[in-house]
């Protein structure tokens, strides 16, 4: 077939595009993977039990989340449709990674010495890095799924962003069972969990994004 | 310059339901992707002309993932380099499945510009019944969707709605003939 040809077919009878209401299904998808990632938090592993006493540093550790995956927030919108400037979005980004590392710095150096492995570490294996991805699974699941109707064309980055997003929102969640308050713990740990989900959701992003 | 405010405007015409505007905003838009893969796929025009119409089809199909407030030409160039790259990818897997089979392609000097390897009219035989139906009406014969709906008995929306589909379904079996 000629590309004329095919050109007459495309034009033929085209009817006006419908504008996506993108917006707002970004944020419901938002708010239904948050509501999933606190429902297996709820169920699966249990809320800590000191919860009512502990309600400032639960607040402090979901806030913190949320302002993470708030920084990604424009950066992930900008990927979902081509072409389109990342300018001062990656900065956002890297600016609150900096702020973090400051924020572990100057904790740490505000311990006690013997108590700085114990203030970093959180006295164990940080779980965070095990369970936030977990959690961030059906939000990154439903972004996915969003971002195939648009056009991305840079998938490892698209994915990447929506896997970060996932992990700020599912860490939102965790942040109702970490029984850890400390401040460099989870400038740290979250961060790396986070992270964690940024790398997978590279990886898959580049399979499933595909069009 | 010229051409961001020139295609942009048909582009905008376009997606109000101007059909002759989204003619002349694709056949622009030809001329410049056969520029742009000609250019980095020097020793195959065939595939440059299979890319082109790839392309054309994805910025039809995908047409609601501009926004107004950006560029046009930075959208359109960037489907085209997502598509070369996807182009590019397949074949090296290709290449990898079977190093005997790799055809480098005789050059054809009776090759005629716009024509593409493939046909997609065959591959528009190969879509499901209802997407096949929806685009052969609307699409080939000319009727409009309301015609269309009383003629199949499917609702003006379900026949809008299986256009779109078979459209994508179209690119995505463009991008698969080609592996093959």
């Amino acid at each position: 077939m000629k590309t004329e040809q095919l050109i007459d077919l495309l034009a033929k009878n085209v009817e006006p595009a419908e504008r996506p209401r993108w917006a707002r299904r970004l944020a419901l998808t938002l708010l239904v993977g948050l509501i999933a990632a606190a429902l297996i938090v709820a169920i699966g592993i249990g809320v800590r039990p000191d919860i009512g006493a502990a309600r400032m540093p639960v607040m402090m550790k979901a806030m913190f989340s949320a302002a993470i995956a708030a920084a990604l927030l424009p950066l992930t919108v900008q990927l979902m449709k081509p072409g389109r400037p990342l300018s001062w979005r990656v900065g956002a980004v890297i600016g609150l990674a900096a702020i973090c590392a400051i924020a572990t710095l100057v904790a740490l150096i505000g311990e006690e010495p013997e108590e700085r492995m114990e203030a970093w570490m959180g006295g164990g294996f940080p779980w965070c890095v095990v369970i936030v991805p977990i959690l961030a699974a059906p939000t990154a699941a439903g972004l996915l799924w969003l971002m195939r109707a648009f056009a991305p064309t840079r998938l490892m980055l698209a994915g990447a962003a929506i896997g970060a997003l996932s992990g700020g929102v599912g860490a939102m969640a965790y942040a109702m069972y970490c029984p850890v308050d400390s401040v460099a713990f989870v400038t740290t740990w979250y961060v790396v969990a986070i992270a964690l989900c940024a790398a997978l959701g590279a990886a898959i992003g580049a399979r499933i994004l595909r069009w | 310059m010229a051409d961001e405010v020139h295609l942009r405007a048909l582009m905008l015409r376009g997606l109000a339901g101007d059909a002759a505007a989204h003619r002349a905003f694709l056949t622009d838009a030809a001329a410049l992707l056969r520029a742009y893969f000609r250019n980095r796929l020097r020793d195959s025009p065939e595939d440059a002309e299979d890319l082109v119409q790839e392309t054309l089809v994805a910025l039809h199909t995908r047409r609601d993932s501009y926004d107004p407030a950006y560029p046009l030409t930075a959208w359109l160039y960037a489907i085209a380099r997502y598509r070369l790259i996807d182009h590019l990818r397949r074949a090296k897997h290709r290449a990898h499945a079977s190093l005997d089979g790799v055809d480098v392609g005789e050059g054809d000097p009776e090759y005629d510009a716009s024509d593409a390897r493939r046909d997609v009219r065959v591959l528009l035989d190969r879509l499901p019944e209802k997407q096949r139906t929806a685009i052969r009406l609307v699409k080939l014969e000319e009727k409009s969707v309301r015609e269309a709906a009383s003629l199949t008995g499917l609702s003006e929306s379900d026949i809008k709605i299986s256009i779109h589909r078979g459209l994508k379904t179209l690119m995505r079996l463009m991008t698969q003939e080609q592996a093959t």
